[in-house]
């Protein structure tokens, strides 16, 4: 009896540990984010190199996170809705890791445009950036708590940053239809651009994962199914 | 209670009174026993003292009669020890009996007796014998023998009554004992009473037991326990709520950590700081409640290394607060697990002071060199032979006044800026009209609007009220909002001025642009001297980067104050709130 419930406070341990590990990646991630708009802004090039850096740690930590969910899979033999989290999680580390990536990816393009003349200042970019931090943080809490209304919200903002990922490519294909030698700067821009929109496809992933794993019942392509018919 | 007291009582008293009883019982039996068959023996003795009168050819011819008269057999023995004639078996022949022992006793002593079981009979037998003749020379023996049937008998007879009565009074005996052990009880129930009453945490009151004996002094001890008890918990209770009224009335967040090193309390000062997510943070790690990692790896570093951890942390997104965090532990029992505390030290202001300081030498040094160098450079390059040259020295000379203008504008702007700061702004308030500042002020910027091609709209009604403001300071309130709203706008913007009553007994002018906007993180410093929203905007000649300081300021002054909201690439809107003018009584 008392070893049972030993073993079994062991078990909610390694559970609690897991989910630390997510919500500490998810921190990083958006740190990472936050600390790339940081740098585009500022044209701070040593905070953006810091970014390239710190991606890493992140791919460290993704690796440790699975090793841990598949280990606990292999001994603990979960069921029922410890199974379904730990899946999850085995999925949204993965989702997070790539967001990290993207984010190492904006850094490096921010250090080159920090070296090139600023053509206007960054307004969607920032705004872009706001939505996908917070589209990660929402579906962390959702993760959290559990929350499906708050992972139906994430995904619902996707749409948003795909339009304005639609309104940063349209306005700078003016500009470098106008200006030849704004092409370069304008081409980085845009990747950029289509890093945070991946981001943002990450998070609502992730959120699609939170909703898996409360309700046991698959969201990730009912858009599509719908939209084909 | 499994084994009740009362029963534990009566089964020992009930053990007793049969022990008791059984033993009378077999002592009186014994002493019966004997008594009987010592008086049987005497009789039977007289009877065959008796009978030996008789000779002894005699004894043989009346034998039967003799031993039915006695009621017991007869035998006669010759000296040899050979049976002459025996009254209940007269036709067998029998062995020689003189080495019964009642026949020995005789031989020896006149008389004999002894009790034998009778084998062919099957029951106790009592055997007198008595020597014939002269003792030197035995002519025979005589013997009786009779059954001890009867003693038995009586004895099994009186067995059965003192049974009876033995049950009558263990009866009895029964009944004192239930009320004996009830009444020694009783006092102990009470004991039992109080003292689960008093375990379960309801410590008041005496016990009162009427009794001298030990109960009485477990009672009278207990009362003693009970009133040093009563003393104590007081004395912890105060201590406590001393403790609790600390703990919530300092303004430091402080957030106790149970051993699995979830959120078990926190404090009143720690739910201001953290404000609405103070409600689902219990039971919740470090890194659920906040996702935030300097925070959650201070406390992996304390747990591990179990030293006391500072650490400087910011909380929030919209208004983001800095605390510093001090980590250490709850001094527990030995060994047993560890809860951690921490506590929170806002630090926001004294940090926000510090970088405004900073914030403000580096950018007064910087605002001031640049017109510097210009000067530094346009005189090198006179003195260097560009004196010769009218034209150029002209123009040389021209920028060199421009940029000793600019510094001469900005010592002023920093003059008026700590004139306001210390409170000698010198106002002189006077009822004016919103409507009327605004038409002095827009032909100062009518030239800058024209030719960015701004759209200027007026929304001021007549009837609204009139304002309490000193004109002159107004007036550059007004232009300094307007020329921020104009450099920010793009060409062919709009800019719409209005005026409504605000909160109550203020008026609100409003001033919105359809300019770039400000990130919502950036608002708060706006009012902070040379602060620059957009730090890659290069600065535009006659800025001093004092403007909205200065603004800010002066609406202090007058008693209002300025709001500032603003949507990413929509534009900004700022909010003046002025008191409306009220008729001296």
């Amino acid at each position: 009896m008392e070893e049972k419930r030993h073993t079994s406070a062991e078990y909610e341990r390694e559970l609690q540990e897991i989910k630390d590990g997510l919500l500490y990646l998810g921190a990083l991630t958006e740190k990472a984010l936050e600390n790339g708009s940081v740098a585009l802004l500022e044209r701070n090039s040593e905070l953006a190199g810091r970014i390239v850096r710190e991606d890493e740690q992140i791919d460290r930590l993704d690796v440790e996170l699975e090793e841990k969910c598949i280990r606990l899979l292999a001994l603990r033999q979960p069921a029922a809705r410890d199974l379904r989290f730990i899946t999850t999680a085995i999925k949204i580390t993965g989702h997070l890791e790539r967001i990290g990536d993207m984010a190492a990816n904006i850094a490096e393009k921010v250090i080159i445009l920090n070296d090139l003349p600023q053509i206007k200042p960054y307004v969607d970019l920032p705004r872009m950036v706001e939505i996908s931090r917070g589209m990660i943080r929402k579906s962390m809490d959702a993760m959290v708590h559990e929350d499906i209304g708050l992972a139906m919200k994430v995904r619902e903002e996707d749409t948003v940053i795909d339009q304005l990922n639609d309104q940063i490519f349209r306005e700078l294909l003016t500009f470098m239809m106008e200006d030849p030698r704004k092409i370069q700067v304008c081409l980085y821009v845009m990747q950029i651009s289509k890093s945070l929109e991946r981001i943002a496809d990450h998070a609502e992933g992730i959120a699609d994962m939170v909703i898996y794993m409360v309700t046991g019942k698959s969201v990730r392509h009912k858009q599509a199914a719908m939209e084909n018919r | 209670m499994k084994a009740r007291l009362v029963t534990k009582l009566l089964i020992a008293f009930v053990a007793t009174g049969i022990l008791v009883a059984a033993a009378a019982e077999f002592l009186v039996e014994r002493q019966l026993k004997r008594g009987l068959t010592r008086w049987i023996e005497d009789e039977m003795t007289a009877e065959a003292n008796i009978i030996s009168l008789i000779p002894m050819e005699e004894i043989a011819k009346y034998a039967v009669e003799l031993a039915e008269r006695s009621r017991s057999r007869l035998t006669l023995i010759d000296a040899t020890g050979k049976v002459i004639t025996d009254t209940d078996r007269r036709d067998v022949e029998m062995d020689s009996h003189l080495n019964r022992s009642e026949i020995q006793e005789a031989r020896l002593k006149g008389n004999g007796a002894s009790v034998r079981y009778s084998h062919s009979l099957k029951m106790d037998m009592l055997y007198v014998a008595f020597l014939l003749g002269d003792p030197k020379q035995p002519k025979g023996y005589i013997r009786l023998s009779r059954s001890l049937q009867a003693v038995t008998g009586s004895i099994n007879q009186l067995r059965q009554s003192v049974m009876q009565d033995l049950l009558l009074v263990a009866f009895f005996a029964l009944l004192i004992a239930l009320l004996f052990s009830l009444r020694l009880i009783s006092p102990i129930r009470k004991l039992v009473a109080f003292t689960e009453k008093a375990r379960t945490g309801n410590i008041s009151g005496q016990i009162r037991i009427e009794s001298r004996d030990e109960i009485g002094a477990l009672a009278e001890n207990i009362n003693g326990m009970v009133e040093v008890l009563h003393e104590k918990i007081r004395n912890a209770d105060e201590e406590r709520r001393k403790l609790q009224s600390v703990f919530s009335g300092m303004a430091e967040g402080i957030m106790v950590l149970d051993p699995r090193n979830r959120i078990e309390t926190i404090n009143r000062g720690m739910e201001e700081m953290i404000g609405s997510r103070s409600g689902d943070i219990f039971g919740r790690t470090i890194i659920e409640a906040f996702r935030n990692i300097p925070l959650h790896d201070a406390l992996e570093r304390f747990l591990t290394t179990r030293e006391t951890v500072f650490q400087e942390i910011s909380l929030g997104d919209e208004t983001p607060i800095v605390l510093d965090v001090t980590l250490s532990a709850i001094p527990g029992e030995a060994g047993g697990e560890q809860k951690t505390i921490l506590v929170f030290h806002d630090v926001t202001r004294l940090k926000k002071l510090e970088r405004i300081r900073t914030d403000f030498v580096a950018n007064v040094t910087h605002e001031i060199r640049t017109p510097l160098t210009a000067i530094i450079g346009f005189v090198e390059t006179l003195e260097q032979g560009a004196a010769d040259d009218r034209g150029k020295a002209r123009e040389f000379l021209r920028t060199i006044r421009e940029n000793a203008m600019r510094l001469n504008r900005l010592v002023d702007d920093l003059l008026i800026l700590s004139g306001i700061e210390l409170g000698e702004a010198n106002l002189h308030p006077e009822r004016v009209a919103p409507g009327e500042a605004l038409k002095q002020v827009l032909p100062l910027v009518g030239a800058r609007i024209s030719e960015k091609k701004l759209r200027i709209l007026k929304e001021i009604p007549e009837e609204i009220p009139a304002i309490r403001a000193d004109k002159d300071r107004l007036a550059q309130i007004l232009l300094n909002i307007l020329d921020n709203a104009i450099k920010f706008t793009p060409f062919g913007g709009t800019i719409s001025v209005s005026a409504s009553p605000g909160a109550e007994g203020f008026l609100t002018i409003r001033i919105a642009d359809t300019g770039v906007g400000i990130p919502k993180g950036e608002i708060p410093r706006l009012g902070e001297r040379f602060y620059r929203a957009d730090k890659t905007r290069s600065r535009e000649p006659g800025g001093t980067g004092l403007g909205l300081s200065i603004v800010k300021h002066l609406m202090k002054a007058h008693g209002g104050w300025i709001g500032i909201d603003s949507t990413l690439g929509h534009g900004t809107t700022v909010s003046l709130h002025f008191p409306i003018f009220q008729e001296a009584p």
